[in-house]
């Protein structure tokens, strides 16, 4: 409603709402950190598979909120040299989460090569829809084939927008729908009730 | 007849995956150490950004959300820096922030090395929001106002007695903001609960497995640039004229998915022929 009916009064009941949604989510996390904790001591107490994931989880909290704390919350001290928090998060939790990204490229290498097969039409149109993309977006295929570039642009621009656009509104049109549906009570699923 | 479990087809088709790994290790190291600078051509999209940093007068507000975390940092790390760069060599006032609590330390660490090596001075040239909890909250409550959302930089100091932030009271008073996203909160969040509303210009930056999804916004105007992945950075870093990490990494990305193509095409051969030998045993 805020949107469309800018007045000074809707205007301050927007700033006082959005102050204390981020309130809100300074909670939010705390609720998902006991979540958090209660799920791997569950684990640890029944000795379920891979209960010492969860202990390693534990012991690698630990060490950020102790780091965390000595280091007053600051990555660098006052002579710009790294804290023990600082350390932490660029000598373990930085090339961790790389390193689980950059596998990826392993692994999307090795289902492409299984999975990518043009079994069908509709699966040989995917296969040379990805083999143009793959060849146009970088330089080499560029640089061997000057127009795969500007094939590789039109995909995007043209097939892939128009299909995502198409998307972004069933989606939309869905989540209207369903939020029609909440405000008149005909949905209650939400609530955690059961379908009538 | 039966097919031979053991012939080349079924073997190749059935590949220990060891050997694909092997292989992409192979394609990334080698070019990484022996790097042959293939020419990079510009897109639109990161032209577009590109030119209206270049449009934009001296002093004028910059705000750089760094809503990506550590697991993109190959690819979204460069972005910062070449945007940044960009940012400060235009003299712009340059505001910093993050709505992805895990990539404070990096946003921080970009912007205060950046704003090092270009002789920029924290409070006067650039400041460092930080971060705070909410994501599309923080965007809402900074177009209504700024100070109260964050009423104090990452070091401490009030917002109100930072020189940089004198004449910026909300998102309105931003003369161009970039979203450099890995996903959610990112650019939808930027455009749909900040520009919407408060009427700046966007532009985005994203992992490059992100950016299809971003052209709507980009074709519809909702964004006026975007730079996609690796390949956007450095293109970011050519229009600059400097060589940084994305453009000695596009050798690499080049080699990766030329192996992958070549593994598609030779896995669909081994497939072809697999069928029509399956097909001529059923005949026989």
């Amino acid at each position: 409603m805020q949107y469309y009916v800018p007045h000074p009064a809707s205007e301050a009941l927007l700033t006082s709402a959005s102050n204390w949604m981020i309130i809100i989510g300074g909670f939010a996390l705390i609720l998902g950190l006991v979540s958090l904790i209660q799920l791997h001591m569950n684990r640890i107490q029944r000795n379920v598979e891979g209960w010492g994931y969860s202990g390693v989880l534990f012991a690698a909290m630990f060490v950020m909120v102790i780091a965390g704390i000595l280091a007053g919350g600051e990555n660098l001290d006052s002579e710009r040299e790294l804290t023990g928090y600082g350390w932490t998060y660029s000598y373990a939790m930085v090339p961790l989460q790389g390193t689980m990204f950059s596998l990826l490229a392993f692994f999307v290498a090795s289902a492409a090569y299984r999975a990518f097969r043009a079994r069908t039409k509709e699966a040989a149109l995917l296969l040379v829809a990805a083999i143009l993309m793959m060849w146009g977006r970088v330089p080499l295929g560029e640089y061997l084939w000057a127009f795969s570039g500007d094939i590789a642009q039109w995909i995007l621009n043209v097939i892939n927008s128009s299909v995502r656009r198409a998307i972004l509104i069933g989606v939309s049109l869905g989540m209207i729908a369903l939020s029609i549906k909440i405000i008149f009570g005909i949905e209650r699923m939400y609530l955690g009730g059961k379908k009538e | 007849m039966k097919p031979s479990n053991h012939s080349i087809v079924s073997m190749m088709l059935t590949i220990d995956r060891r050997y694909i790994f092997v292989l992409i290790a192979l394609a990334t190291l080698i070019p990484l150490l022996n790097p042959i600078n293939l020419p990079i051509v510009i897109s639109p999209e990161v032209r577009a950004v590109y030119d209206h940093m270049e449009s934009l007068p001296e002093g004028a507000v910059f705000l750089l959300s760094m809503d990506f975390d550590p697991a993109s940092k190959p690819e979204v790390y460069p972005q910062a820096i070449s945007l940044l760069r960009h940012a400060f060599k235009k003299n712009m006032k340059v505001i910093g922030m993050t709505l992805v609590v895990t990539g404070t330390g990096m946003a921080e660490e970009v912007i205060a090395t950046v704003a090092e090596d270009m002789g920029k001075i924290n409070g006067i040239d650039y400041t460092f929001l930080g971060w705070r909890p909410g994501a599309s909250a923080v965007i809402l409550s900074m177009g209504q106002d700024l100070a109260g959302t964050f009423p104090q930089d990452h070091y401490g100091t009030p917002i109100d007695e930072l020189f940089v932030m004198e004449h910026v009271k909300t998102l309105r008073d931003v003369d161009y903001a970039v979203s450099l996203a890995a996903g959610f909160p990112g650019i939808d969040e930027w455009y749909i609960y900040g520009k919407d509303k408060y009427q700046f210009e966007l532009g985005g930056g994203s992992t490059a497995v992100m950016a299809p999804g971003l052209y709507p916004r980009l074709r519809g105007g909702q964004i006026n640039g975007l730079i996609g992945g690796l390949r956007g950075a450095a293109e970011y870093e050519k229009l600059l004229d400097q060589s940084g990490k994305a453009m000695a990494g596009m050798d690499a990305q080049s080699a990766t998915h030329f192996v992958i193509i070549v593994l598609v095409i030779l896995c669909n051969v081994f497939y072809a022929i697999s069928r029509q030998q399956k097909r001529g045993w059923r005949r026989t």
